[in-house]
């Protein structure tokens, strides 16, 4: 009795630290955005960081002695603004009605196959759309730009958008799938046909879901690093032209904190706070709609607005071939980026190539062996991390703490704020601390803690999502039979959200193996060879894919590279959905079955 | 250890935050009889049938003075709840057995304290699905998962669940109200087997429920409990005007 007792008290104990750890962790990168910027908005102004129009870090005549510099991010601020809303035009739209098309006009054979696809190539990482951008969006409008040059706002805007096409197309499809049948029926009753019938009433229900979709494709093509840089030109300009080579607060970023001094480095943490505004901003959004959602009041004015629009250009008549027009658009981009990249990948592929080291002196001749240790050696370390730490720490929030406490509330807000900062944050973090911290090196220790720092709110938020899917009910029914809070959570409330709670964990693989930007500067942007250890410098797959393509010279090896990382991908989703169905049908089936079998 | 099988209430209050659910309870619950609690939808039945095995703990801001006696353990005293909770078994309204198989489902009280002999435990999986008059539906399904069977199946493996941890009392709380007639009777003849060795305890909205199966009835009504009886007495001469228009259906 007593054992049981002492492993209670244990248990919270263990739980409470692993979330002071998470909360350490996530008020550190608030700190150090304030305390790092501090002295840069101080020396130049909020006001005229914002609204300045001159980024010249070196003064005008770095030649002349005037090394004072200016600061103002007001042209990348709009080149942000431009490409983020470019890119919600041509995914969002594209999106919405392939998700229409999917859930409602697709014949049922091929349904199951488009949701797949779909699922699938939502995990692929940005690079590889930005090596796309690069080598067949360029060449093909600079066919039609009169500088020559395809790199622009629009080339930014067509990039990001097909990168955020899976996302909307897979969230609005979900929310439009779950309206209830009888408002589709209802409509149908009424007379009406089944074009009038998905437009009037079933899209216009799905509202605040394909929102909140569109709402999280904002968010991530606004944080999108690498892959502007590789297409946007990246002078500092107003975006006055579809072609005219611009910048944004990203890419400014990423492009100069490898040499930057004080001041400037000061100003890049600058341009990362105003980054961390927008998403304040954003969610700020969200909250506004799903709030709204609960009160029900402005859900109809925003709905209101939505089918105004079907009506105005009379979607229920052309609704179908708008559907089928964009779907198919949006199936033959993907696919065809994703056959491009298997076709000219596989020919490039050599087992010497994936699997073969190579020396610095050597360099014409490239592998990726080391690349893809360094890539498990960060997945490794960053799971090994982030998930019990993220995980404990959602326990304590979800079962532990006080309902309705306010300092789990403000912890709550940090952890969904800090789940949608641009990785690129974390990199400033990463590449000035954890640098500080072993001397000034690089390696793939500091690089996988940045990525863990990451991960962390990702974790902590998917978890506790899969803890609150757990009734009630359950848990009465096991503290109502005398167990207590630890049997109770590791018996009944765990499995019942394992199946969330892996698929999570592999999703945060993928995004490991996805990013770049939060490695460039803690662990290495050449090419490096194979790691000794954790304190050797290493590139990650899609770093080393972003070096091949952006140099220009290694096409060969880069189509090779994007090709393994779709390929780890892609297994890495199947993995998810092949693990999460067993898992949901050994929950709901036959558990002792099994355990009888291991017994005897 | 073990409590007794009768409950003494007196000058109970409880209060979520500042709102006052159950005011100034007194009651005798006697052993080995069904009683009844009825009263419109929220006069606090459920939560005076939670403060029996302290459910109500898990409600933050929940404040409850007044002495509750089970036999004679002070259950509001220095006690482990586990171990009040094991002599005081409760069936919720909406069945929730847990997404294991039936036996793990009823394994799981007796593994709470301690039991892991596998013959111990298939003889405990036995017993009580023969006492919740199980045995022969589910003998040849212990294996497969609980979430599989019906409504009133999954009920029914509820209560056997509860009975594995040998309680002296037993809750219910309307643990008939979402199901069908033929299951409903089923647990009715259930409950008069089992009052034989425990004490049961059932919240209501069913009056003919409560006129066929409790010998006593206790009619609550804003927090108060308004009168308690024999069952035949509450029914056919209650001595509070509120009571009679409760019963004849005039509001509520
Ligand atoms: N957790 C809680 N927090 C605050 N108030 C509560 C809580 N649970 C119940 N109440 C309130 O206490 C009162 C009694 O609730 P209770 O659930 O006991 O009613 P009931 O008689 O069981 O009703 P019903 O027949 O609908 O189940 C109600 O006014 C209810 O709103
Ligand atoms: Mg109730």
């Amino acid at each position: 009795m007593d054992r049981t007792k002492v492993k209670e008290i244990m248990s919270k104990a263990l739980f409470a630290i692993a979330a002071v750890i998470c909360i350490i962790a996530v008020v550190a990168i608030f700190v150090f955005l304030i305390l790092e910027s501090f002295p840069a908005f101080k020396q130049i102004g909020f006001f005229k960081f914002l609204f300045g129009a001159n980024w010249k870090p070196n003064g005008d005549d770095a030649f002349a002695g005037d090394v004072s510099g200016s600061y103002g991010v007001l042209k990348m601020l709009v080149g942000t603004l431009l490409s983020t809303v470019g890119a919600l035009i041509i995914g969002g739209v594209l999106g919405v009605f392939t998700a229409v098309f999917i859930s409602r006009f697709c014949p049922k054979r091929i349904k199951g196959i488009f949701n797949t696809v779909v699922n699938l190539l939502a995990g692929i990482p940005s690079v590889v759309y930005g090596f796309f951008g690069i080598y067949v969006l360029l060449p093909m409008l600079g066919f039609f730009s009169p500088n020559g040059s395809g790199s622009g706002i629009l080339a930014t805007s067509i990039v990001l958008g097909i990168m955020i096409l899976p996302t909307v197309v897979s969230l609005s499809k979900t929310s439009i799938d779950a309206v209830p049948q009888g408002y589709y029926e209802g409509a149908r009753a009424l007379g009406a046909t089944h074009e009038q019938a998905v437009y009037r009433a079933v899209v216009p229900a799905a509202k605040s879901g394909i929102v909140a979709s569109l709402i999280l494709a904002l968010g991530r093509a606004l944080g999108e690093t690498m892959a502007v840089t590789m297409v946007a030109g990246n002078a500092v300009n107003y975006p006055t032209g579809l072609f005219k080579s611009f910048r944004t607060l990203t890419a400014n970023i990423v492009l100069e904190m490898g040499y930057a001094g004080e001041l400037q480095m000061g100003a890049l943490v600058a341009t990362g706070v105003v980054l961390l505004l927008f998403v304040l901003a954003v969610n700020l959004l969200t909250g506004l709609i799903t709030g709204r959602k609960k009160s029900g009041g402005g859900r109809k004015k925003t709905a209101g607005f939505l089918s105004k629009i079907f009506y105005k250009v009379k979607l229920e008549k052309i609704g179908r071939y708008v559907s089928w027009a964009c779907a198919i658009f949006a199936g033959v981009a993907l696919v065809s980026i994703v056959g491009w990249i298997v076709v000219n990948g596989v020919s490039h592929l050599s087992w010497d190539f994936v699997f073969g080291n190579y020396s610095v002196v050597d360099y014409k001749r490239y592998t990726i062996g080391p690349s893809i240790i360094a890539t498990l050696m960060v997945v490794a370390l960053s799971i090994v991390v982030s998930v019990p730490l993220g995980v404990a720490t959602a326990i304590y929030l979800n079962e532990y703490s006080k309902k309705g406490s306010e300092f789990v509330k403000i912890i709550r807000t940090a952890v969904d704020i800090l789940s949608g900062v641009p990785s690129i944050v974390y990199a400033l973090f990463g590449a000035i601390t954890f640098k500080m911290w072993f001397g000034g090196t690089i390696s793939i220790l500091a690089g996988s803690l940045t990525i863990t720092l990451m991960l962390l709110p990702i974790v902590i938020r998917s978890t506790e999502e899969s803890l609150k899917t757990v009734s009630d009910g359950l848990r009465e029914g096991s503290f109502a039979l005398g167990a207590g809070k630890v049997r109770t959570i590791f018996k009944i409330v765990l499995p019942s959200a394992l199946p969330g709670i892996i698929s999570a964990v592999i999703l945060a693989m993928g995004r490991v193996i996805s990013e770049s930007a939060p490695f460039i500067y803690t662990m290495g942007s050449s090419i490096q060879p194979m790691p000794d250890g954790y304190m050797s410098s290493g590139t990650t797959l899609a770093v080393a894919l972003y070096r091949f393509a952006s140099e220009g010279k290694y096409m060969n090896e880069a189509y090779a590279t994007a090709f393994v990382l779709i390929v780890i991908v892609l297994g890495l989703n199947l993995l998810a959905e092949w693990l999460g169905k067993i898992l949901n049908r050994k929950l709901k089936g036959e558990t002792n079955a099994v355990r009888k079998k291991r017994n005897s | 250890m073990r409590y007794g099988k009768n409950v003494t209430v007196e000058n109970a209050e409880l209060f979520y935050g500042d709102f006052q659910a159950l005011k100034n309870i007194n009651i005798e619950i006697p052993e080995n009889k069904v009683t009844a609690l009825i009263g419109p939808s929220g006069c606090g039945k459920s939560t005076f049938l939670k403060c029996l095995n302290r459910m109500n703990d898990l409600v933050e801001g929940c404040k409850v003075t007044g002495s509750f006696k089970i036999g004679d353990v002070d259950i509001y005293g220095k006690i482990d709840i586990n171990e009040l909770r094991k002599n005081v078994g409760m069936v919720f309204q909406k069945p929730n057995p847990f997404p294991m198989s039936v036996y793990d489902n009823i394994a799981y009280g007796p593994r709470t304290f301690g039991v892991r002999k596998r013959a111990i435990l298939d003889e405990i999986v036995e017993t009580s699905l023969k006492e919740a008059a199980m045995w022969d539906e589910l003998k040849d399904r212990l294996n497969k998962s609980a979430l599989g069977l019906s409504g009133g199946q999954q009920q029914r493996l509820c209560i056997a669940r509860a009975l594995a941890v040998k309680p002296q009392i037993l809750l219910m709380d309307e643990p008939t109200s979402a199901l069908d007639p033929i299951s409903t009777g089923k647990i009715e003849e259930l409950m008069e087997e089992l009052k034989k060795d425990i004490t049961i305890v059932i919240v209501t909205h069913n009056m003919q429920q409560a006129v066929r199966i409790a010998d006593k009835t206790a009619f609550f009504l804003l927090g108060e409990l308004v009168e308690y009886g024999d069952t035949d007495d509450i029914f056919t001469s209650p001595k509070d005007a509120r009571t009679e228009r409760y019963i004849t259906g005039r509001f509520g």
